[in-house]
């Protein structure tokens, strides 16, 4: 053991450069280790818990309860009364604060859009077609000889027809001059715009006053042709859109011609259109089709689309841009 | 052979020691061995003691006619081949399997399968109106597989231990059966052969030496032990790793030849024990898999919580059965951080990378963390602390203890070379001396230069080459006539040489070896160039000299010469050294030199640096404990003014027993001891002395070290090299392995390689694990930030019935594209603060992920990105017409497929493309919001408690490259044709990039105001609310 000693020695003696540590640190450091040894030990019987991860059903469900409710720290998850009131409190602030900005943008925003026309019309252009009657899908399909079948088409072309009465026509919408626009851009922007007349009278067989079938019970349907509104727009750029329809698919021998009420095109003079606020009274304009040579007993997939400048009808992603797919599928 | 043990003084002291000690524990406790587990005992074989015809009888064979064929058959069929198996480990495609059915991974699955649910779904109802479900089925699946597989290569690569014992078969082996010699397989091999090693080959199986000549072995890759052991047919120990009539499987015979009796094979030899023992050690989790399975469990509980509320809520609202079940898929979508294990592994890796550089490798990348949670080190002496090369360390003369220079690049101080007596005891050291320098090393400095010759031989080579230039020269001026090699029973070494000078015809006699024979044959003593008599006096001064250098663990060598009187051996004077013709006494004392394996210059501080850092390192050491505590002393492990029980004792005078145990900060514990220990004793003794050594260690006893850290909380680093320390690598958080001196088992055992032995790279790979913890911390807390913002769309549009503001692939291109390049790139993040100057992280309480740091990122960064995603998206809506207040109830008629004509605020009249596409143009813009508080997001999370200002915004590069990648990727995706039908992402105007940008800054000084808080105010209830 003497060799141990003098080796103590000896080392501070010819060794004392390797620590540049001498003992004024060390003091201080032993405390350091005493805390941790401390801890240590204090952690020491949940150790094996920690790394065994398996623990079982019931000390989780114990754990769980303390969680939820400790009585001894009055804490509810985790969390004391007071805990939770200043946690709760500085969310309060932080999400007023957050909702605050919120609608301070949003009111900014409404009030750089302007009410009368949208500040972009970047998807909505070109128009969209959609027919009348849409039970449902694009699929027409009746018996001719059996109302209850089109009773259905019948009533959704009549109502949706109602605002193109004459009579409602004539009362709230002026006779515009045909085939030119109707440019009413000298007013101010919040005016009201007049509307050009669409009478239902126009639409000859498909108007329903003399057919109230719409040419259903004859097995010959009528189906209203609508180009989407946009405002502002004006289709064809100077000459009127028109409408053609052709068979895709189905006895496309036994399809024939198509007939157009009142015309196979739209007519210049119900362009633009300059939106709700504005427009109130705007009635889209229509082009009413009926296939005459179509008999009884057919299955038919039809395509009708818009031809004009500006019109776009072959897009692939969107099927219904300037064109318009339905099945006619009409029994005796 | 024996000439190692004469030169080690300290042996002796030790045994002193060594019993003391031992009487003490047996006193004190009974012996609990049996506590310990069967396969970390010490191992039991007793063939060593057996006698030639006991073991003849044991193995029905013969000592010199081998076996008969037929016994060795049957033998073989019993026991099988000479060969270690490699355990059957689980098989491949389950690895794989378990990969990918995480927590995460099965979530993903699910969402999947709901998606291609759907897809069937509509498309067998013919009215499929996009393929975005099979898009996202199928990108959700490649994610899963891609992160399996990267999991799966990780876990591939590390787990392959058992391969490099296959490579330690030998190939062929001399064989004696039936009386004849034969060359067969090794693993052919049974029980009761007779074999022959010699020179060079493996010894192939654990041989009973039966007999041998100058027979050595390298027992390195067993034991650690790096000299050359000789084994002799002789039993020397009990202990069969320590007898020297057992030569081990897989060690490798050096020299000589030897016949023996096979006493083990295959799995059941001393190396296969150990390497079933290093599979049977289970691998320890790395605490950074805790952490991120701890992460996973809480994501996912709140995920399928927030999914299954949801689908309840949608359910009652009246949705249909198959949208709430989308619903419950986009909610697992939007909440997974699909990213986070490819940004936790990149940041690993490049770590990992960082490391490599400054010549840590790491083999398994969750190691890097561990690293940095690392709480205790368990280092190798040898190699590691050390230079491991002898060098001459003092020297005694004149009366006075010299230090020499023991730096590896010879920067130190040296002594005061002028004195008359340094020239004699140099010229002794320098002639009396056999070790040469191997040829062709004149470019390399000297201490690295190769020697042939033993360690002592070597050092002093070097030292007398340092000191005087050319060796071989100096040597050729004085002529060698005859010289007596060392041997054990002279204890000493002498050579008589002719003069320089032509003209003096005398001889000088110049011999060294123990001091204490040295001393005996000599009568006067140089003292500045005088010859003075040798008094007690002198005697006293050299006992004290001898006793100071022996106690710092030194080998101490005495040196002495004689001018032999020209009368009495005149020139061609026949000296024989057998006959010792000439005087060998009444010679004159030139000094003392002590020599020890110094540790390395960079390893002090080092430890220093751990001490700081509040690792304790325990050195854990096969040598003897006075060397080991004087290196321990050396390098800072015991500092400076702590003592041990003995050195207390020892200082007031009073027995061992009589000590307070809590007193003594530092404890020397060599393997005996510990052998005699229980558990709990070991674990105490580890609790109450900070500073421990443990010397005399056997491997087993390694493990058994490592064990008791973990079991009082430690994250333990282990060093080691041999074979036999890879059970304790293993069972490590984090084995280190040594690439210079590792055998290739421990290499493969460990998580870690240091390339360049060097303990103070360790401690640059604790500061690369902090810091890597650190910036993980701020990655994850980054990433998990934007879960808000892609989570709150699907709620609002649940709940508010709004079209949807942003799509699933949306939020897959957000995770897996655009954010995972800035949360990588916090990993190159400077530290905050002197990380080496904090304790180690508790891994119970310092967790990854926290609550305050989720509450953090989820409900106020998360908060706030996600009003400024709405902002944008009710700007972008009412600018093409769809005024908020219409868009609440809008979603029945807006996801209407047959409804071409959906009126927005102004009367126009909408298609369901053009809807879909204004959709796609929110989600665009949602993105977009997503982005520009990322941004935000990501410059926050570069500090947690430093402002920005302090930290500079400019200093990590990597992050401005991906901030700016980010928005050229953003832009790329926003304006690439193509992109609005392929990833549903449109052109959007330019000002809509602008409007998220005041939530961006209000995100940056929200964040400067709660660092100033933390800062301000530490402690506080707002540091510990607000600071993760």
């Amino acid at each position: 053991m003497e060799q141990n000693s003098t080796a103590g020695g000896a080392t501070e003696q010819y060794h004392g450069n390797y620590l540049s540590n001498p003992v004024v640190t060390a003091e201080p450091r032993r405390e350091e280790e005493e805390e941790e040894e401390e801890e240590e030990e204090e952690d020491d019987d949940e150790m094996p818990a920690e790394r065994k991860s398996k623990r079982s059903w019931g000390q989780v469900m114990k754990e769980l309860k303390l969680f939820w409710w400790n009585p001894e720290t009055h804490a509810f998850m985790g969390r004391s009364g007071k805990s939770w009131g200043l946690i709760l409190l500085f969310y309060t602030i932080f999400y007023s604060f957050l909702a605050a900005m919120f609608t301070v943008c949003m009111y900014a925003l409404l009030m750089t859009i302007s009410p009368y026309t949208p500040t972009y019309r970047d998807r909505v252009v070109p128009p969209g077609v959609m027919i009348s009657p849409r039970v449902g899908g694009f699929d027409i399909a009746f018996n001719a000889s059996d109302p209850k079948t089109w009773a259905k088409y019948a009533e959704t072309l009549n109502a949706f027809l109602t605002p193109y009465n004459d009579v409602e026509q004539e009362r709230k919408n002026v006779a515009c001059t045909p085939d030119v626009y109707f440019k009413q851009d000298d007013t101010e922007e919040s005016a009201e715009r007049k509307a050009c007349q669409f009478k239902r009278s126009s639409l000859g067989n498909c108007s329903g006053i003399d057919d109230p079938s719409f040419g259903y019970a004859e097995g010959k349907p009528c189906i209203l042709l609508k180009m989407n509104r946009i405002i502002g727009y004006l289709p064809g750029e100077g000459t009127p859109v028109t409408v053609s329809c052709e068979a895709l698919k189905g006895d496309v021998d036994r399809f024939g011609t198509s007939e157009f009420h009142p015309y196979d095109f739209f007519n210049l003079m119900y362009y633009p259109y300059y939106g709700k606020l504005t427009h109130v009274n705007y009635t889209s304009p229509l082009v009413a089709i009926r296939f005459p040579q179509v008999t009884t007993e057919t299955a038919l997939t039809v395509q009708c689309k818009l031809n004009g400048k500006g019109i776009k009808s072959d897009s692939m992603q969107d099927r219904f841009l300037g064109r318009i797919t339905f099945t006619l599928q009409i029994g005796a | 052979m024996g000439k190692n043990d004469s030169y080690e003084v300290f042996v002796e002291m030790e045994r002193d020691g060594n019993g003391e000690m031992g009487a003490k524990i047996k006193k004190k406790k009974e012996k609990k061995k049996e506590r310990m587990e069967n396969m970390k005992k010490e191992i039991d074989i007793d063939d060593h003691q057996l006698s030639f015809e006991e073991l003849e009888m044991k193995y029905t064979t013969s000592v010199t006619k081998g076996m008969t064929s037929t016994m060795a058959a049957q033998v073989l069929e019993r026991d099988g081949c000479n060969e270690l198996k490699p355990p059957k480990g689980t098989p491949e495609y389950i690895k794989f399997a378990r990969q990918l059915a995480g927590g995460l991974q099965c979530l993903m699955w699910v969402a999947a399968v709901i998606c291609f649910i759907a897809f069937g779904i509509l498309m067998g109802q013919g009215n499929l109106t996009s393929y975005d479900d099979l898009y996202l089925a199928i990108v959700l699946i490649a994610v899963v597989v891609v992160t399996g597989c990267f999991g799966y290569y990780q876990e591939f690569k590390s787990t392959n231990i058992i391969a490099s014992f296959k490579n330690l078969v030998p190939q062929q082996a001399t064989v004696f059966r039936d009386g004849q010699k034969f060359n067969i397989n090794a693993n052919q091999l049974v029980v009761g052969d007779l074999v022959e090693v010699k020179g060079g080959d493996r010894v192939p199986a654990d041989v009973r030496i039966v007999s041998a000549q100058s027979f050595k072995v390298d027992n390195s890759s067993l034991t650690g032990e790096s000299e050359p052991q000789s084994r002799t047919p002789e039993f020397t120990h009990e202990n069969p790793l320590e007898t020297k009539n057992i030569a081990f499987f897989s060690t490798t015979c050096l020299e000589g030849v030897a016949t023996g009796i096979i006493i083990n094979t295959g799995d059941r030899t001393i190396i296969g024990r150990i390497a079933s023992l290093a599979s049977g050690v289970g691998n320890e989790k790395t605490p950074i898999a805790i952490e991120i399975e701890h992460f996973v469990d809480i994501i996912a509980g709140l995920a399928i919580f927030f999914g299954a509320t949801f689908f309840c809520v949608a359910m009652t609202i009246g949705y249909r059965f198959l949208e709430a079940m989308i619903f419950f898929m986009a909610i697992v979508v939007a909440y997974v951080p699909e990213g986070l294990l490819a940004t936790v592994t990149v940041c690993l890796s490049l770590t990992a990378k960082r490391l490599a550089r400054k010549n840590c490798v790491v083999k398994n990348l969750e190691a890097v963390e561990t690293l940095g949670s690392t709480s205790v080190i368990c280092s190798d002496k040898t190699g590691t602390l050390t230079q491991n090369r002898m060098t001459v360390s003092h020297l005694w003369f004149d009366n006075h203890i010299h230090s020499a220079d023991t730096t590896e690049d010879q920067s130190g101080q040296s002594f005061d070379q002028s004195s008359e007596t340094w020239r004699a005891l140099g010229r002794v050291a320098g002639l009396c001396n056999r070790a040469v320098f191997k040829p062709g090393q004149d470019a390399v400095p000297i201490p690295k230069r190769d020697v042939v010759g033993d360690a002592s031989e070597t050092a002093l080579l070097k030292f007398t080459e340092l000191a005087f230039g050319n060796i071989v020269d100096y040597r050729n001026r004085f002529k060698k006539v005859c010289e007596l090699p060392f041997n054990s029973t002279n204890k000493f070494q002498l050579s008589v040489h002719e003069l320089e000078d032509p003209l003096d015809l005398r001889y000088l006699l110049v011999m060294k070896g123990a001091p204490e024979r040295i001393l005996e044959r000599c009568s006067t003593i140089m003292i500045k160039g005088q010859e003075l008599p040798l008094d007690e006096q002198w005697k006293e001064a050299f006992q004290t000299a001898y006793m100071d250098l022996g106690g710092l663990g030194e080998r101490v060598l005495g040196f002495c010469h004689l001018l032999l009187n020209e009368k009495e051996h005149p020139r061609g004077f026949g000296f024989d050294v057998d006959e010792m013709n000439f005087t060998t006494s009444g010679l004159c004392f030139a000094g003392l030199i002590s020599m020890i394996d110094p540790p390395r210059a960079s390893v002090p501080d080092a430890v220093m640096k751990c001490r700081t850092a509040g690792i304790r390192v325990i050195m854990v050491t096969g040598d003897h404990p006075i060397t080991a505590k004087a290196i321990a002393a050396n390098v800072g492990i015991i500092t400076e003014g702590s003592e041990t029980v003995e050195d207390i004792a020892l200082r007031l005078r009073i027995p061992v027993e009589q000590v307070n145990k809590r007193d003594a900060r530092a404890c020397v514990v060599n393997g005996g001891q510990l052998k005699d220990m229980s558990s709990e004793e070991l674990d105490d003794l580890l609790r109450n002395h900070p500073e421990m050594v443990f010397a005399r260690t056997s491997p087993q006893q390694k493990l058994i070290i490592v064990e008791s850290c973990q079991r009082l909380g430690s994250i333990v680093a282990v060093t080691g090299d041999g074979v036999n320390d890879s059970p304790a690598l293993k069972k490590a958080d984090i084995g280190i392995a040594m690439g210079i001196s590792g055998s290739d088992a421990a290499k493969n055992a460990a998580d870690m390689i240091l390339l360049d032995d060097n303990f103070a790279s360790i401690v640059t790979g604790v500061e690369q694990g902090r810091l890597i913890f650190d910036n993980l911390k701020k990655s994850i807390a980054y990433t998990l930030t934007k879960n808000i913002p892609e989570l709150t769309p699907y709620l609002i549009y649940i709940t508010v019935s709004v079209p949807l503001p942003l799509g699933c692939i949306t939020i897959l291109f957000i995770e897996l594209a655009t954010d995972i390049f800035p949360s990588v790139s916090l990993a190159y993040e400077k530290a905050e603060s002197d990380i080496m100057n904090l304790k180690p992280r508790n891994p119970r309480k310092d967790r990854l992920v926290n609550e305050s740091l989720a509450a953090y990122s989820y409900f106020q960064i998360g908060a706030i990105q996600s009003f400024a995603g709405f902002t944008d998206y009710f700007t972008c809506l009412a600018q093409e017409g769809w005024r908020p207040l219409l868009c609440v109830g809008l979603r029945s008629a807006w996801e209407n497929a047959y409804n071409q004509e959906v009126q927005d605020s102004y009367g126009q009249e909408w298609t369901f493309a053009q809807r879909l596409y204004q959709e796609y143009t929110c989600y665009t813009v949602f993105f977009v919001s997503i982005e520009i508080c990322q941004i935000s997001d990501v410059l926050i999370r570069k500090t947690r408690r430093l402002s920005l200002f302090q930290q500079g915004f400019f200093r990590n590069k990597v992050l401005l490259s991906a901030i700016v990648f980010q928005l050229c990727l953003g832009t790329f995706l926003c304006y690439c044709p193509g992109m609005p039908n392929i990833f549903n992402f449109m052109p959007i105007r330019v000002q809509w990039w602008f409007i998220p940008v005041p939530y961006g800054i209000l995100i940056f000084i929200y964040d400067e105001i709660r660092k100033l808080g933390v800062r301000r105010h530490p402690g506080s209830w707002w540091d510990k609310e607000l600071y993760y």
